[in-house]
Order: structure tokens, then sequence, then C-alpha cells
């Protein structure tokens, strides 16, 4: 490479560094700490699809969410949520949410325990090849994220549209609602100043004006000297004039236009959980294991059936994973695939009311080291997770278990 | 010598002032014009990363979306986060040449660096829509400040009267460009402005809702005219802010060739 390329490349670079990490952006997720992502929120029933549309046309993101009893005493405690998309970018635009069949346009009100069903319908804005999730964002931790799926975008041929109704009835299109004003009114104040430097700098020296004013007080601006002249005053008298004249223009087109504007707005509600409030069962671990040389999870429970009809264990979720003990059709509608996983339970088989039974829960995936999902080599060496049991009527039930993991070999390190 | 009068002054005095107006007009042989041009050049990309990196530090967000641009904290933290480098620049383009372009000079460094920042890195890069991410401008603004300064050639009066019109003015001028997204909407079957619409729609996963710091009503609102309120603290606050800029201008971004510059 010849030497006077160098800076062009320098260049090149500085200017693409900023477009590098929407590529890095898709998979952010497996960053955060295993244990917050287990003993925090667990998604389950997640349907996002569908999974090839045009620019234009919506996809839906439903599911549902609980936040644990098991809530880490190291965070904040949950309080105030917002449930949303997780994409890179605004790739997507949201035109719809509702949590527990309520419009939520804003922020909400959650509680430990609660468990929260959410809908959000999204336009698809730009062409690619995009990863989507559902998450919840929680005020003093951050945001959560649910399992995901790649969503094919394709161009449609025209520009993206985005329909917003004002209220007196008015279709606008949020995309270009208020075309170039926001540029050209910065851009005009901007000449102005531009004549104001050059001013002051193209017909007069600069440096050299120092052997002038180093001997003289700040505040003498010399005009005998020449330093600024009445003549300077008179145009700056101009421009500042100008400038003034141009808000007073502008305030009075804006004030004609939009006659009618608001602060923004907000509101807050707290849906009601759909936990259930009386339990099938009650549940306790006594320990968990992980294999690191083949992805298996091993869970030890003693479960015991305080309902009255004989109940089932149908799958065990933990974060943005779902594990299910039954055939694949079940494990289809889980969830996202990279986040589903068969579930081994001994001894199978319905428990008895009154029933006590101590249960091995196994379960092998990738998604546990893809996710970072297990705690080897923490400060809480915790998983938490939902049992999710049904009775012979039909009728659900979400019970959490928390388990110490004892990883079933530490490796050896030199670093810490 | 308070005054610029030639009046009242004694002979030696007048004499100095004449030598002065010579030394102004002088030629010199190694210092020419190529200089100023390197001067004002090479500074324009330290003054426009100062201001920037500042706005940002201070005022990120309500810089950054519509939804943010409310009546009650916009203001205040605008008008103090944008005035720093700028009085810091009037101090030394003041001092050392008697330019009364010092809040110019940074405010259109600053539009250019806002901008390119915003339109290659936020809109192209990101493609959010540019009426949802534009910077504020604080040009005009900024011409009355320097406007000012050469009027009262006092930096006390410059900061105080200044400092309240500068709030005003940074507030005003970017009021205008904000009012269609303060329009009323009708979006999930509530009434939002459009900025609020723009804020949901354009999905930003780490930025929530909550993490808004906008006007949310309490009993405190001042007859419910928050906004003037905002604008007398911004004007204090800014008042604050150009102190500290001139803390900068005249110790910290002055003190390496400090000791090679007299002054009286
Ligand atoms: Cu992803």
């Amino acid at each position: 490479m010849k030497r006077e390329r160098l800076p062009v490349l320098a260049v090149a670079v500085m200017l693409l560094l900023p477009m590098m990490p929407r590529a890095a952006a898709a998979h952010g997720e497996a960053a955060d700490e295993p244990f917050l992502k287990d003993l925090t929120v667990a998604f389950y029933d997640v349907n996002i699809g569908p999974t090839s549309v045009t620019v234009g046309q919506p996809v839906t993101i439903t599911g549902k969410l609980t936040i644990l009893d098991t809530w880490p005493y190291t965070l904040d405690p949950p309080q105030t949520a917002y449930i949303t998309p997780v994409v890179p970018g605004p790739v997507f635009a949201l035109t719809d949410r509702t949590i527990n069949g309520e419009p939520a346009f804003g922020s909400v009100e959650v509680e430990k325990g609660g468990t929260y069903a959410f809908k959000m319908v999204m336009l698809a804005r730009d062409p690619g090849h995009w990863h989507v999730h559902p998450g919840i964002a929680i005020q003093g931790t951050g945001t959560l994220i649910g399992p995901g799926l790649w969503v094919d975008v394709a161009p449609s041929g025209q520009p993206f549209v985005l329909p917003v109704t004002l209220l007196d009835g008015r279709k606008v299109n949020l995309e270009t609602l208020g075309g170039n004003f926001v540029w050209w009114w910065s851009f005009i104040g901007f000449l102005i100043g531009l004549v104001w430097m050059i001013y002051w700098t193209v017909p007069k020296r600069t440096v050299t004006r120092l052997a002038v004013t180093s001997q003289l007080p700040v505040n003498d601006d010399a005009p005998d000297i020449g330093l600024i002249t009445p003549r300077d005053h008179f145009w700056m008298d101009v421009l500042a004039g100008l400038t003034i004249l141009l808000l007073v223009i502008g305030w009075v087109g804006m004030a004609r236009k939009y006659p009618v504007r608001l602060p923004q707005q907000t509101d807050r509600f707290e849906p009601t959980s759909l936990t259930p409030s009386t339990h099938m069962a009650t549940v306790r671990s006594s320990g968990a294991t992980f294999d690191q040389s083949n992805d298996t999870l091993t869970i030890n429970a003693r479960i015991h059936n305080t309902s009255a009809s004989p109940i089932t264990l149908k799958s065990y979720v933990m974060a943005m994973t779902s594990f299910v003990d039954g055939p694949e059709e079940e494990l289809a509608k889980a969830g996202p695939a990279d986040y589903v996983g068969k579930l081994s339970v001994t001894p199978d088989g319905a428990i008895a009311p009154g029933e006590t039974r101590d249960v091995t829960l196994k379960m092998t995936s990738e998604v546990f080291e893809q996710e970072r999902l297990i705690p080897l080599h923490d400060p809480q060496q915790l998983i938490a997770g939902l049992l999710r049991f049904t009775d012979d009527q039909g009728h659900q039930d979400i019970v959490t278990l928390k388990s110490v993991l004892v990883p079933t070999e530490f490796r050896p390190q030199y670093l810490p | 010598m308070a005054a610029a009068a030639t009046t009242g002054m004694t002979a030696a005095e007048r004499q100095k002032r004449l030598e002065l107006t010579e030394l102004l007009n002088a030629k010199y042989q190694w210092i020419d014009r190529t200089w100023d041009v390197v001067f004002w050049i090479t500074a324009i990309f330290i003054v426009g990363g100062a201001a920037d990196i500042t706005k940002l530090l201070f005022a990120g967000d309500w810089d950054f979306w519509t939804d943010w641009k409310d009546p009650q904290w916009w203001p205040v933290v605008t008008a103090f986060a944008t005035i720093i480098i700028p009085s810091a620049l009037q101090w030394i383009q003041w001092v050392a040449w008697r330019f009364p372009t010092g809040a110019t000079y940074t405010c259109t460094c600053l539009f250019l660096a806002s901008w390119i920042g915003r339109f290659f890195q936020w809109h192209i890069a990101e493609t959010y829509p540019l009426n949802f991410i534009w910077p504020i401008s604080t040009v005009p603004a900024a011409i009355i400040l320097d406007w000012i300064l050469m009027k009262t050639r006092s930096f006390v009066v410059t900061s105080v009267v200044g400092g309240v019109v500068w709030a005003v003015l940074v507030w005003a001028f970017n009021y205008i460009p904000l009012a269609p997204y303060l329009q009323p909407a009708v979006f999930m079957h509530h009434i939002l402005t459009v900025s609020d619409v723009q804020g949901i729609a354009y999905i930003r996963s780490q930025t929530p809702e909550y993490m808004r710091h906008i006007e949310r009503g309490a009993l405190r609102s001042f007859l419910g005219e928050t906004q003037y309120v905002s604008l007398v603290f911004g004007g204090s606050l800014a008042i604050l802010g150009y102190w500290i800029g001139q803390l900068i201008g005249r110790y910290l971004a002055v003190w390496p060739i400090g000791k090679y510059i007299k002054t009286y």
C-alpha cells in the first residue's frame, strides 16, 4: 500500500467505527451475570411472528413473564418497569402494546412475584435480518431479556410510513412530520453565526492583535486604536437584530401553525398480577449440579401436592429458557426454538393429592453456555426458575424453585 | 484606564495609544495570516469537541430525544450545560484579541460537531429519523451573548444579563422546531404528544420510558407555570455555568502558555 493512502484509510476506519456496534448489538445479551438473569425474571409462552415480512408489515410479540420471588437482595426491589421489544435500534416501530390486556404506552408498576402477559405489535421499518426479543427494563436494574427469534425484513420498494392520528383527526406520517425544518431552522442560525465569524476573522488579523491587547486593560475595547470600531458595532447590531427578528418570525409562525401544544404525557398503572393466589404445590430443592462436559443441568426437588387433584410437572422455566416434558409439538409451542429444550423428570407421572415426591429434573442444552445462564464462578452460586404444573382439570400453576448450584467440577485456574 | 475615551489623558498616554495604533497595523516578518488560519481551523475540532462533550455530559438525553424536551428539566439542564465552553472562549478571544466572538465561535463549531454526529451516527447508521433526534441550536443565543459582551465590555454584566438571556434564547429558539412534536395525538388509547409517540415507536431498548427526567406533575407546580419557573432557574444556573466557563477560560485552558503571556 502506498504510504499516502494511510490517512485515507484511517479516516475511512474512523467513519466506519460508529456503524460497527450495530452489527454486534444483535447479541449483547449474554453479558449479564448468570445469577442475575436466573433469579430475576422468567419469560415463557413467548411467540414472535411472522418471521418473514416486508417493510411496513406487522410483527407481533406475545408472551408472559414472572418477576420471581427470588429477586436478589443485591438489586433494588422491582417497582417500576417498562416492557419493550429488544431489537438493534429502531429497525421496527412499536405501534401497540398491552399488558394483561390493558393498553400500556409507558412504564408500569410491578411487584415481586407478579406475572404479566404482554403483547407488542411492531411494524418492520428497516430491511435486514434482525434478532427480536421481548424484554423488561426494571428501574435500578436494567433491561432483562426474553427469548429471541430471527426475523427477516425484506424491502417493500416503498419508503416506510408510520401513520399517527392527531387529536384533531388529521393523519400524519411520523417519519417525515415537520419535514427538514429542524435542519433548516438550525442552519439559518448557523449562517448568521458564520457571517459574524467571517466579519471578525477575515478582514481583521488575529494573532498579532495580542501585542496590542496585552498592553490594555481587559475592559478597554480601544475604538481610537481600532480594536473594536464604531463600524464593528454597527454591523454587529445588524446581525444581533437579524437574530432577534428571526426569533420573532419563527415564534409567530410556530404559534400560528401549531396553536395547540401539550407537555409530554406520563401515566403509570399497576397491572393486576396473573400469578395464581393459591398454589397446587410447595417445592424445595436439595441442590443442583451442572456438568460442563455435556451441558447438562440436574436439579433435585421435593414436590408436595397441596391441591385436591393429581398434578403433573410440565416444564421448568429459567430466565429466557423453557424445558418441557412432553412431545415435540409441545416443545414447538413453548417458545423460540433456540431457547426451548427437553425436560426429563424422574420419576415421571402425576403426583397424587397430598403426596410428597422427590424428583430429579434433567435438561441438556447449549443455551446454558450461549446465554451464560449457569453461575460457575460467581458470588451467588444460585439458580431459580418456575416449575409449571397442570392438574387433571387443565388448571395451570407456577411455583418458584431456587437451587444452590454446584458445578460437577471446578476448573483449575491460574488467574482469578 | 477604564474607558476608551482619549479625553482627560496625559500627553504620554495619548502618545502610547498612538504607538499601539501603529502596532495594530504593523507588518510582521515572520507572523502572517497563515498563523491565523491555522489557529482558527485547528481550534474548530478542540472547541467543537469540548462543547459537544460538555453538552452530552450534562444534557445528553435531553438533547437527543424530542420526548425529553419537556417544560421543566430541559430548559434548566440545557442552559447550564451549553454556556460553559462559550463562556471560556469568550474570555480567551476577548482578552487575547478583543474579539466578541468566543460564544459564536464555540457554537458554530458545536453546530458542526453535533450535526455530523447526529446525522451519520444516529440517522444514517442507527436509522433514527432526524425529526426525533435533532440536536438543539445554540448559535443564535451565542450571537446575543457575544453582542452583550461587546456592548458592556464586562464579564460580570455579561454573566448576569447574558446568563438569563442565554437560558431564555436557547429554549425559545429550540422550542420553535419542537412545536410540531408537542401536538396532541391519539396513540394506544391515550392522548399523547407526538414526541411521546416518537419515544415509544422508535424503540430504545436501553433507554426505557421511566428514565425520562421530565415534568411529571407535582403539588409544588407553581400555578401550572412550570415553564417560566424553569426558565428563571435555568437563568440562574446559566450564570453559574458562565463562571465555571470563566474558570476554565482564565486558568485551566491557558495555564500551559500562561507563563509566556504578559497581561496587565
Ligand atoms: Cu438476540
